[in-house]
């Protein structure tokens, strides 16, 4: 692992050189990589459980099988994440079965609980597009071979996803009273929670090596942009309130809160109107949510009673 | 990987005259698990065919490196 230098790697990913091995790395570039894939890999896992949990509550047959659909893919997303870190030397079922809960990458969004249909379709509105603003800009920039190709399914699936979102939310809406009302209340918490996901603001971040070895494309508040151009027009289309707007003259998003902001968690209940600051932020995250150590759990507890079953 | 798994590369073409197209990976004891886990994972597409190849096989011509090529018995041509 010493083909390049990192500063010769890094000019070369900007000139459009594809690393396709271990060869082509240097340790830099490796442990950017590893980080990246096990935050994908634990988000796409991660949403399984949260996405369970409100399954239950789906309307009929047909919607209980798109949502286990998504689930399933989901599962598949979180494989291709994993299988791409053992190639890189990463022991995936330490990662998945012997890791703390609290070292799992999610977001902190999906160390929340979901607990209707409403929010269920919420989720997938509003989180999936974060998903496909992320991943969607990993796979047209990203300078990983492996990667680049694993996330051709990816999109194709996490888009479903999203029409699914939005279709409910849309149908939910326009059936009016309690049902909008639910995906209001949806949106209430999980909207700030989406422009949480995309992390530090650009001016807090100053060094990033996924961008300077092309593991991504877009800073942090391009992409936080690029999914606030998407989701706050759906929300004023379906009349649901969100606590921001379109400048009509720079045509970008602005927030109407000072962000980043206080969050109840047993509430469910953001408080706009109480700003933190970053380590603040990053010490709720460190504290991990309320499904945490049970979404964890869930995904564990069959293979220790069917392993057990197997040697017996 | 689990005790006892290998791991089994997924091919697949979406029509008749089609290339086969390197989809993915998965890990299964045995090749009958292997294709029901291929199956099931990449649902992407409505396959005219999809076959699994366990990655122990390939042997590399060219490039002792990725992705095929991670067993030790992996040496290129020079």
């Amino acid at each position: 692992m010493a083909r390049f230098t990192d500063d010769e790697l890094m000019r070369k990913v900007q000139e459009g050189f594809i690393v396709e091995s271990e060869a082509d790395m240097t340790e830099t570039y490796k442990k950017a990589l590893i980080t990246q894939l096990t935050v994908q890999g634990d988000t796409e896992l991660m949403s399984a459980p949260a996405y369970y949990m409100a399954t239950k509550d789906a309307p009929s047959t047909n919607t209980m099988v798109s949502a286990t659909a998504i689930i399933q893919d989901e599962m598949g997303h979180a494989n291709i994440a994993y299988r791409l870190l053992e190639d890189l030397g990463v022991d995936r079922d330490e990662l998945l079965y012997e890791r703390p809960p609290q070292k799992f990458k999610n977001p902190y969004g999906f160390d929340q609980p979901l607990v209707n249909w409403a929010e269920l379709v919420t989720a997938n509105g509003l989180y999936d597009r974060a998903g496909i603003t992320l991943l969607g800009d990993v796979h047209r920039h990203t300078s990983y071979g492996p990667l680049k190709r694993g996330l051709v399914k990816v999109g194709m699936e996490e888009n479903f996803h999203l029409r699914h979102g939005e279709v409910w939310m849309r149908r939910l809406c326009e059936a009016g009273g309690e049902a909008r009302d639910m995906v209001q209340a949806a949106v209430d918490w999980m909207f700030p929670m989406g422009v949480e996901w995309f992390g530090m603001p650009d001016e807090k971040k100053h060094h990033n090596a996924q961008l300077d070895f092309k593991l991504k494309g877009m800073t942090n508040d391009q992409l936080r942009q690029t999914w606030l151009k998407a989701v706050v027009p759906l929300c004023d289309e379906l009349s649901i309130e969100v606590p921001a707007h379109v400048n009509p003259d720079t045509e970008a998003v602005e927030l109407e809160f000072e962000f980043p902001v206080q969050y109840d968690p047993d509430a469910k209940h953001w408080l706009l109107d109480e700003p933190i600051t970053w380590d603040q932020v990053w010490d709720r995250w460190r504290a991990r949510g309320p499904m945490n150590e049970q979404f964890v759990e869930w995904m564990r507890v069959s293979r220790y009673s069917v392993e057990g079953l197997l040697e017996a | 990987m689990a005790d006892g798994d290998r791991l089994w590369e997924v091919f697949a073409r979406r029509k008749r005259a089609d290339h086969f197209e390197h989809i993915g990976c998965v890990e299964a004891p045995n090749p009958d698990l292997g294709r029901v886990y291929a199956w099931q994972t990449y649902d992407e597409a409505k396959w005219f065919e999809m076959i699994v190849a366990p990655r122990d096989a390939f042997h590399p011509v060219n490039r002792a490196e990725q992705p095929f090529t991670l067993h030790p018995s992996a040496e290129a041509l020079t």
